[in-house]
């Protein structure tokens, strides 16, 4: 494998991998912009519109028939916050030709469509058609309101909300309804032009290719050839103090089984930190082995869902549990332990090898995972740094027991988020 | 040993059955880091009555079993459990249980053989005790009531309530609070020594392996001595009919959920591929992105999704599932049944046939991305009988006309079933 990044011209990026390990070419581009309120439900809208039609392709018919003469090439848009930043990502996956049942050049054919699905999107009259507009944002008023029907996930969403109330990162990656209704058709079109000239783009390109055509492709695309370079500044965002005693926020809905979300701060950290903090993390929570898994799950019995993860933009630590309702103060007890215990340094030199261990497979299978890859490469962008996969694993490698303990004095319960029943 | 080729999507498998009755499958894939096993056995929750080999009378087990079976095994009499250690490796290890079997698995990308030794020593050595089998009562009851709060999972469950009147599959593969509580040891120790026999079960390996090699590395880790058994499981007669039309839930969602099943006979073994292939196709010019009900349904802003299309079966159960979120899900059922009724009385057309059957093949390549997906898809299909290759051999041989066949046989509205879960 074999990753190049190039600027084309300033602000727009193409990534290049270069594998053998899959049948397939995954192209993908990235807008990043800088999360805020007065944006974000504009560019959740802009993500369902795109998708409806292009310059040449004008209905979701006619985009998906041409994606289909291409042996099934797929297509799909998502939307994520990275940090402070808001993230529309669209992707395309074809075969690569060596598998056409007959010769075809379907990655220039790729690429080009995924480019002017993003990039000429259908107008009429200086606006996104209005018929579009109008359906999408039906869509996405139900897709908000949705929110609540996954309640496991709902917890979680509505955890780190209240921890980052009246933060960019609080907010909702879909947006708001109230803010939905205003938006025209012509203000989202201009808006979308403008996000164009000045959002962070990044094109990435991963399979088995000739890197020099695909280059070459790229540059003479003539969407590509047409844009112009801008300067950009991706949005560091202010991370959280750790309180003094954390909030407790109860909510109820009808459910069966009650989710209990913690939400945990670790102040001023700097970026080896964050190393530290992702083996932390999966001693406090990251599998089978860890202190919550053993200690809520496996020796009382409270849970079947017992764990946390660490969001590293942000320096948070989110734990999870499904409990009998009745079990709160119980779960809650030994969750509180185990984080004591971090401080206290009580875990084994086991415990930290097992860690790495973890964290280290699951770096050394980024390379056979197509989508993790270039997610891996674009979290390398936004965090400012440039770290191969084997230099991240001697990053882990290197991480003694004390550092564990220095960071985990700092780790503080910011929040107690409780789901449960009406 | 048998070698099968794919020329299309340039793979090989390698296939060997020992004489202690175990199948295995190698499929080796160069330049790949990620190496992967999974160990199944043909069993799963629709099997819960059976005769035990050198018994007269049939013995029937609660609701639930084989999936807690498949929580217990990790458990080592000295008093390790196999999941920590196999974390410890730094592997990935996991397992999981569906209607027709149970399965154990790892990826890994160093200490391969270390995993494979416990993969082997776990799957061959159970330790239930009393007091572990009482602990996992609590967290399965967690599971199951996880699965009691997920709308999608209640709108499946009765769609196939809906479907099937005396077939297991109508019942929670985990089963239900009250069903687990009826299992104890002796339970899991009768029904591991049935259906954990070495004749009932595969392992297969997917990665940068020489075939030969590894297979000798699995022979070496056998230590279960077993005789070959034929295990006679009964199954209740299904009628053909389906139990009720409509079904409708109220949970506390926003947006409703839906689920549509055609219940079908079952199928002959050396159709089932093709007819396989050709549901695929059917359903994709049915309800896919570019057909004219989808872009209606989407128009009229009843749908927002391609909803997933899907046809599931074993040698006991077979049937279409549409599943997806609606505004209003009975006009999909509307829509869904004047294109059936429409391409029945015009035939499908040709040239979307076409176009189908073109991304179906793109779909078919791309489940050989992954090492793990590999491996689980060639296990899977062995307990049904199929050799995943099959799907790249026999699709050419899917016409226009079968197809027509197919639809006219399959898609009958007196097969149809409607599971809905929406809000108050």
């Amino acid at each position: 494998m074999e990753y190049k990044n190039k600027e084309i011209k300033e602000g727009i990026n193409l990534h290049m991998i270069q594998t053998n390990n899959f049948k397939t070419n995954l192209l993908s581009v990235f807008l990043t912009t800088p999360l805020l309120r007065e944006t974000v439900t504009k560019e959740a809208l802009i993500g369902s519109v795109i998708r409806r039609g292009s310059k040449n392709m004008p209905s979701t018919e006619q985009i998906s028939k041409n994606l289909e003469e291409m042996y099934g090439a797929s297509f799909d848009c998502g939307i994520e916050k990275i940090g402070d930043n808001h993230v529309l990502k669209f992707y395309l996956e074809a075969i690569n030709d060596e598998f056409l049942p007959q010769e075809e050049n379907i990655l220039k054919k790729a690429i080009d469509t995924l480019l002017e699905i993003v990039f000429e999107p259908l107008s009429e009259n200086g606006e996104f058609k209005q018929e579009y507009v109008k359906t999408e944002k039906e869509n996405l008023k139900q897709i908000i309101e949705g929110k609540i029907d996954n309640k496991a996930k709902y917890a979680q969403d509505r955890c780190i909300e209240e921890m980052y109330k009246d933060k960019p990162y609080g907010l909702y990656k879909f947006g708001y309804v109230e803010d939905l209704e205003k938006i025209t058709s012509k203000e989202l079109y201009e808006y979308y032009k403008k996000m164009l000239k000045e959002c962070k783009i990044d094109i990435f390109i991963s399979g088995k290719i000739d890197t020099t055509k695909t280059k070459q492709i790229i540059e003479t695309n003539e969407t590509i050839t047409n844009i112009q370079g801008r300067k950009i500044l991706i949005n560091k965002g202010q991370n959280l103090e750790n309180v003094k005693n954390p909030e407790i926020i109860e909510e109820k809905l009808e459910v069966t089984q009650g989710k209990l979300v913690l939400g945990l701060n670790i102040e001023n950290t700097n970026l080896d930190e964050k190393y530290i903090a992702m083996v932390y993390n999966t001693i406090l929570g990251g599998g089978a082995n860890s202190k919550l898994f053993q200690n809520v799950r496996e020796k009382a019995s409270l849970a079947y869902t017992a764990g946390s993860s660490y969001i590293r933009q942000k320096d948070n630590i989110i734990i999870r549990c499904g409990i009998e309702i009745a079990n709160y103060s119980k779960a809650l007890e030994i969750i509180k332990k185990q984080i004591e215990d971090m401080k206290k340094g009580e875990f084994t030199q086991k415990d930290l090898d097992n860690a790495k261990q973890n964290i280290i497979s699951a770096i050394k299978f980024i390379p056979d995972e197509q989508d993790t890859q270039i997610t891996y490469y674009f979290g390398q962008v936004i965090a400012g740094s440039e770290v191969s996969l084997e230099e991240y694993i001697k990053r882990i490698e290197r991480i003694t027991k004390e550092q564990i303990i220095e960071l985990a004095k700092k780790v503080n319960i910011n929040i107690i988020y409780f789901l449960t029943q009406k | 040993m048998q070698v099968i080729e794919n020329l299309k999507v340039k793979e090989k498998a390698y296939i060997e059955k020992l004489e202690n009755g175990l199948t295995i499958i190698v499929i080796p894939k160069q330049d790949t880091q990620k190496k992967y096993a999974i160990f199944g056995t043909n069993f799963g929750s629709i099997d819960n009555n059976f005769v035990v080999p050198g018994n007269t009378k049939p013995t029937k087990i609660p609701d639930g079993v084989a999936h807690f079976l498949e929580h217990k095994l990790f458990e080592q009499e000295n008093g390790t459990n196999s999941l920590d250690v196999l974390s410890a490796l730094g592997v990935d290890a996991n397992a999981y249980t569906t209607n027709d079997h149970t399965a154990y698995l790892f990826e890994a990308t160093d200490n391969f053989n270390e995993a494979l030794d416990e993969l082997m020593n776990y799957v061959q050595n159970p330790y239930f005790t009393d007091e572990n089998v009482e602990k996992e009562k609590g967290i399965i009851g967690q599971e199951i009531n996880m699965y009691e709060d997920e709308p999608s999972w209640q709108v499946y469950m009765n769609a196939m309530k809906l479907m099937y009147k005396e077939n297991p599959i109508n019942v929670d593969i985990a089963g239900t609070i009250e069903s687990i509580s009826k299992i104890n040891k002796e339970t899991l120790y009768e029904v591991y020594n049935t259906f954990y026999n070495l004749s009932n079960m595969l392992l297969v390996v997917c990665g940068d392996f020489v075939p030969e090699e590894i297979i000798k590395e699995i022979k070496n880790r056998i230590t279960k001595n077993d005789t070959q058994i034929e295990i006679q499981r009964i199954y209740p007669n299904e009628q053909e009919e389906i139990v009720k039309k409509e079904e409708t839930k109220i949970m506390e969602v926003n947006n409703p959920i839906f689920e549509i099943g055609f219940k079908d006979k079952l199928c002959e073994k050396k159709d089932m591929v093709k007819k396989h292939i050709a549901i695929e196709i059917i359903l994709y010019m049915l309800l896919g992105k570019s057909s004219k009900t989808y872009k209606k349904l989407y128009e009229q802003g009843d749908i927002m999704s391609q909803p997933d299309l899907d046809y599931e079966f074993s040698k006991q159960y077979a049937h279409v599932l549409i599943s997806g979120i609606a505004r209003n899900p009975q006009n999909v059922v509307k829509e869904l049944k004047t294109a059936i009724e429409e391409y029945k009385k015009c035939g499908l057309n040709e040239e979307d046939f076409n176009r189908i059957k073109k991304k179906i093949y793109g779909d078919y390549i791309t489940e050989y991305n992954d090492v793990s997906n590999i491996a689980r898809m060639f296990l899977a299909d062995y307990f049904k009988g199929i050799n995943s290759f099959d799907y790249l051999e026999e699709y050419s041989q899917v016409s226009l006309q079968y197809a027509n066949q197919i639809l006219k046989d399959v898609f009958k509205e007196e097969k149809m079933v409607v599971s809905i879960v929406k809000g108050a």
